[in-house]
Order: structure tokens, then sequence, then C-alpha cells
């Protein structure tokens, strides 16, 4: 599939609740090893609440300059929350359902401070 | 004003580097082997899941095939995009380094992704008396 049809997509608990939308999907480079380099593996997604789209990841970077944007962006982007692939239940062409007791993540990048 | 939520546990620790799609991947430049733009990543393409499939538990997570790029600039505006036949690949084999840019461990040249610039070269530039050789 091609991954920005995903993007944006409304995200569903296992009841059809609404969660908010597909932000972005996180992959990890731990794949079947190539020449160059590794298979990126579907880690999960980062479902945002308030927003289709994510904007720069001031969320999940500690980034906090300048100042100004980089409030108004982590407001914009507050209650984002990763989930892993392991939580998915069906990805839809209108909509992603996941598991009944999956689990929320922080987005925070390893290498960025707790957003 | 409500209280903060409290904060949500950290994902659990995975060996390789993280890539978020939109945050490290999308619209990033792609540069061949010998740092000549090629082009950007204007979508990826992934392994699965198959669309409004019961996914079972324990499948193997997706994987990156490949990066996408083509005429989107229309799609971009207007909203949707290009059909899939008309995306120009580029297997994620080739990649061999992400940062700012997106770096290729292969020459720029015969890949599809650049045949508008090779047509212009081709057709148009080596027409105009001059154009055959370098500027002098």
């Amino acid at each position: 599939m091609i991954l920005g049809d995903l993007l944006g997509t409304p995200v569903l608990d296992a009841d059809g609740g609404r969660l908010g939308r597909v932000a972005d999907v996180r992959f990890v480079l731990d794949g079947a090893p190539h020449q160059l380099m590794a298979e990126p593996r579907l880690l999960g997604l980062v479902v945002g609440p308030h927003s289709a789209a994510s904007f720069m990841g001031y969320e999940r970077n500690g980034l906090t300059r300048p100042y100004m944007i980089a409030r108004i962006l982590r407001w914009r982007h507050r209650g984002s929350f990763l989930v892993l692939w392991e939580d998915v239940a069906m990805v839809g062409a209108r909509s992603v359902r996941l598991r009944p007791g999956f689990s929320r993540y922080s987005t925070a990048l390893e290498d960025g401070a707790e957003a | 004003m409500t209280s903060a939520p409290a904060p949500l546990p950290k994902a659990p620790h995975v060996a390789g580097r993280i890539l978020d799609a939109q945050l490290h991947l999308m619209d990033r430049q792609v540069l061949d082997h010998d740092g000549v733009p090629v082009t950007t990543v204007d979508d990826l393409e992934v392994s699965g899941p198959a669309l409004d499939v019961e996914i079972a538990r324990g499948t193997p997570p997706p994987v990156i095939t490949a990066l996408l790029t083509g005429s989107v600039l229309g799609t971009r505006i207007f909203g949707g995009r290009p059909p899939s036949s008309r995306l120009i690949r580029i297997p994620w084999k080739d990649v061999a380094e992400v940062g700012v840019v997106v770096r290729l461990g292969v020459k720029g040249e015969p890949l599809d992704a650049s045949w508008v610039e090779r047509w212009v070269r081709d057709k148009i530039i080596a027409r105009i008396p001059g154009g055959r050789h370098d500027p002098r």
C-alpha cells in the first residue's frame, strides 16, 4: 500500500470510538539487512487527537525554540500517542481500528526529551 | 483549564534507529552517491497490510519497499494522489543513508526518477548551439 493513504486516516478503538487521526507512521531500521541499509519495519502509528497531520514534530522531540512556535505546535499536537503495530486490528480505506485494550505510549523520540 | 494528564509510558526500547515517515523521510531531497540531486521523497510504498482485512495477531509488520516520486504538484494543491502506476519507485535497497537528505548508494543517471531531466537535456538543451559541451 501507499503510505500517504494511511496518513490522516481516522483511528477508532475496538468499539468504534474515535481517537484521532494517523499523524505519522513510525518505522525502525531493524528489518532484513540489505547491502546498504536494513529494511525499515513498521513499529507503530502516531495518533493525533486534534490535528490531521503532525507539523515539524515538536511534540516528539525536546526542542523548545523558537519558544512561541514550540508552545503553539505542542499545544496543537497535545494528547498525541503511539500505538504499536501489535495493537492495530485492521487498516481500512477510511479508518484504522485498534484492538481492545490497546496501549498508548509516548511519542517522544529516543533522542528527544519527554513530550 | 483542566489539569495536565499523566505522562504516557515510554515505548518499548528497540535496537534499530527510529524513522518517522513524515518527520524523517517525506519531502526530503534524494541525492545519488555522487551528491547529485535526483528527486524528493513524495510518498513511500509499504509491503502491507491489505486494506479492510482483519490483521491476525502475530502478523509480521510491513516494511518500506520503495521511495515514491512523480508529478505530484497538482494533487498537492487539489488533494488526492496520482494513481500508483504513475508514481516512480526507488527501491529501498538503493538507499544508503537517511539524514537531512536521503542518499542513494547508486548513480542517479539511470534511475527512472530522473527521466524528465535526461529528456530535457537530450531533446532541448542539446539542440541549442553550444549546448553539447561544458560552459567555458
